[in-house]
């Protein structure tokens, strides 16, 4: 056989398997899509200078993703293995202050083959709540323009989650929501205290004048954030929300406020699907899932998206 | 292992340690590139945008004949989605007893294009085409390469294989005009759950002789990947061939870093 035909079939033979594996799962068949931060010299601002701070961001990740993944391999319905195993393994990793982000993929290795898309939504807008974190930190003169800046590129992206305000409280009234809070009150409010440190921490940072005081302007919350992780605040009936517990930065960002709560709200919807026995298999919390973020999350549907709301409803614990 | 073998471990461990000290400037420890350090891949090209410095420097003390040491900068560049370009130079300190497609000073193109992610189905698919130039010592003839990668995970375990076939555009002497190369290798994140820096590898491959009428190299190789930094990877890894012509590897050792920005 000639080196071209030998090229060729090998060739052949690379396409005839994508193309079988292709057909074998064309409904599975996405694209991983994984995008760069926005590059600016104050990325890991942060966590040069912030370390208390972001570390406990670090913990934050861990705790969605080790979630998801059990969640989904215990079925929702393992009370102890959510509340008490799944949880302390959270506050543990919390505990040792991680330097780094975790590799999230490690933690949920199920959960990010039956829902990338998803995975991939959380990927983009958490990217964006650290950006906005590394330019409140920073000596950016600017910082209006680079907040502008960052949250064009994330606008900019298919997995971008709308910056038009949502109607949470519709969004929390599908035939499984509540599910996951019903059964799993701890994890619950431990998670919401995760919502609580995330959006709590943005009108102290962008008050304090400079590094010394916004470290000092952050230790009340988190300070407020270890006491819920010690007694998760059960008794809150709703997720925390950005304009209540930042008023400042939700008034000057409105954008940004209204796509960290869409984002909260969404992790809420995929804890219920996950938890949920009315959708039974895998293949049914996947479609749910992709249903609910492709209809009711991405800005890709604004123009046809029912939950946007066009006045600002508040929402109260 | 000869003494040429053991100066060249020695100088691997200074160079790796003078790389500790770099300043914070790399890539991802869990997506893996050939080379760093071992010679598979998985399925997945950095992110879109992502620009990652790579260099390593590898020994090879054969069995019979000089210890060999490789030098391998690399640029990689997340230029589209799922999509990287490569550009790489490997130089070696004994240029002229170099033989096959990868000679001293060549200059190497590469894309790998990541068809899909990983799904309960799907394993991640993706195919790799590269070109070496001739520009390096007593090249001719442009080479191409084509491989096919799949990734595919059972709980944190990962299984990568890499298949690719290798056409030498000027064969010179005794070369074969092509060759093929075949990888199965397995990643595993250590430290889970209180951490996650670093990757274990461990592969086993097979691949045809540069020369005619001798047998494949066959080997094993093992490395590890660590998060030293947001931004800054160090790998290290080792190696050695069981199968093979006379002069096949005894002893495979890499040291590199990679830095992402």
């Amino acid at each position: 056989m000639t080196r071209s035909g030998t090229l060729i079939r090998g060739m052949a033979i690379v396409a005839t398997v994508t193309v079988y594996f292709a057909l074998a799962g064309c409904g599975q068949f996405e694209p991983r899509d994984k995008r760069f931060y926005y590059r600016a010299l104050w990325n890991f601002s942060l966590r040069e200078d912030l370390a208390e701070l972001d570390s406990e961001f670090n913990g934050v990740d861990f705790g969605h993703s080790n979630l998801y993944e059990n969640l989904l391999l215990t079925g929702g319905q393992d009370v102890p293995a959510i509340e008490d195993r799944a949880r302390k393994e959270t506050l543990a990793f919390i505990a040792t202050k991680p330097r780094l982000n975790p590799n999230e993929e490690a933690i949920a290795p199920t959960y990010m083959k039956l829902a990338w898309r998803a995975q991939n939504t959380f990927d983009e807008a958490h990217a964006l709540h650290r950006a906005t974190y590394d330019i409140a930190v920073s000596d950016e003169p600017d910082k209006d323009r680079a907040i502008h800046n960052v949250l064009a590129y994330y606008k900019d992206s298919a997995y971008a989650i709308t910056s038009k305000p949502l109607d949470h409280r519709r969004l929390d009234r599908f035939s499984y929501s509540t599910a996951f809070r019903q059964r799993f009150p701890l994890f619950n409010a431990t998670i919401w205290s995760y919502h609580y440190l995330q959006v709590a921490v943005y009108d102290p940072l962008q008050a304090a004048p400079d590094l010394a005081a916004k470290t000092q302007a952050v230790r009340p919350i988190l300070a407020t954030y270890r006491r819920y992780l010690d007694q998760p605040p059960v008794q809150w009936t709703f997720m925390p929300l950005t304009a209540e517990l930042s008023p400042q930065f939700a008034a000057r960002y409105p954008e940004l406020a209204h796509i960290f709560d869409n984002l909260h709200m969404l992790h809420d919807n995929i804890s219920d699907i996950l938890t949920s026995e009315r959708l039974p298999t895998w293949e049914a919390k996947r479609a749910e899932i992709y249903r609910v973020v492709n209809t009711y999350y991405l800005a890709t549907a604004d123009a046809t998206n029912p939950m946007i709301i066009t006045s600002e409803q508040g929402h109260h614990h | 292992m000869s003494t040429a073998g053991l100066r060249a471990v020695r100088w691997l461990l200074r160079a790796w340690l003078v790389g500790l000290a770099l300043p914070a400037l790399a890539l991802d420890h869990d997506n893996l590139d050939p080379n760093r350090p071992i010679g598979m891949e998985d399925a997945y090209a950095i992110p879109k945008g992502e620009i990652g410095l790579e260099g390593g420097v590898r020994f090879n003390d054969r069995r019979q004949g000089r210890t060999n040491v490789t030098f391998q900068p690399q640029i990689i560049y997340g230029a589209f989605a799922n999509t990287q370009i490569e550009i790489q130079g490997d130089l070696f300190t004994d240029p002229h007893s170099i033989v096959g497609a990868n000679k001293s000073g060549d200059l190497h193109l590469g894309v790998l294009y990541n068809f899909n992610t990983e799904t309960l189905i799907l394993p991640a698919m993706a195919v790799r085409v590269e070109v070496d130039l001739p520009t390096g010592v007593n090249s001719k003839g442009v080479d191409t390469q084509l491989t096919g990668i799949l990734t595919r995970s059972f709980g944190r375990l990962r299984l990568h294989l890499n298949g690719g076939y290798t056409l030498l555009g000027s064969p010179q002497g005794q070369e074969r005009p092509g060759t093929y190369r075949a990888v199965a290798a397995v990643s595993y994140p250590l430290g889970y759950p209180s951490s996650f820096r670093d990757t274990l590898i461990a592969s086993l491959y097979t691949r045809q002789s540069d020369l005619q009428g001798q047998r494949n190299h066959t080997g094993v190789e093992i490395g590890l990947r660590h998060q030293l930094t947001s931004r800054v990877v160090l790998d290290g890894g080792l190696g050695t061939e069981f199968l093979g012509p006379s002069g096949r590897a005894a002893l495979l050792g890499t040291l590199g870093v990679s830095v992402g920005f």
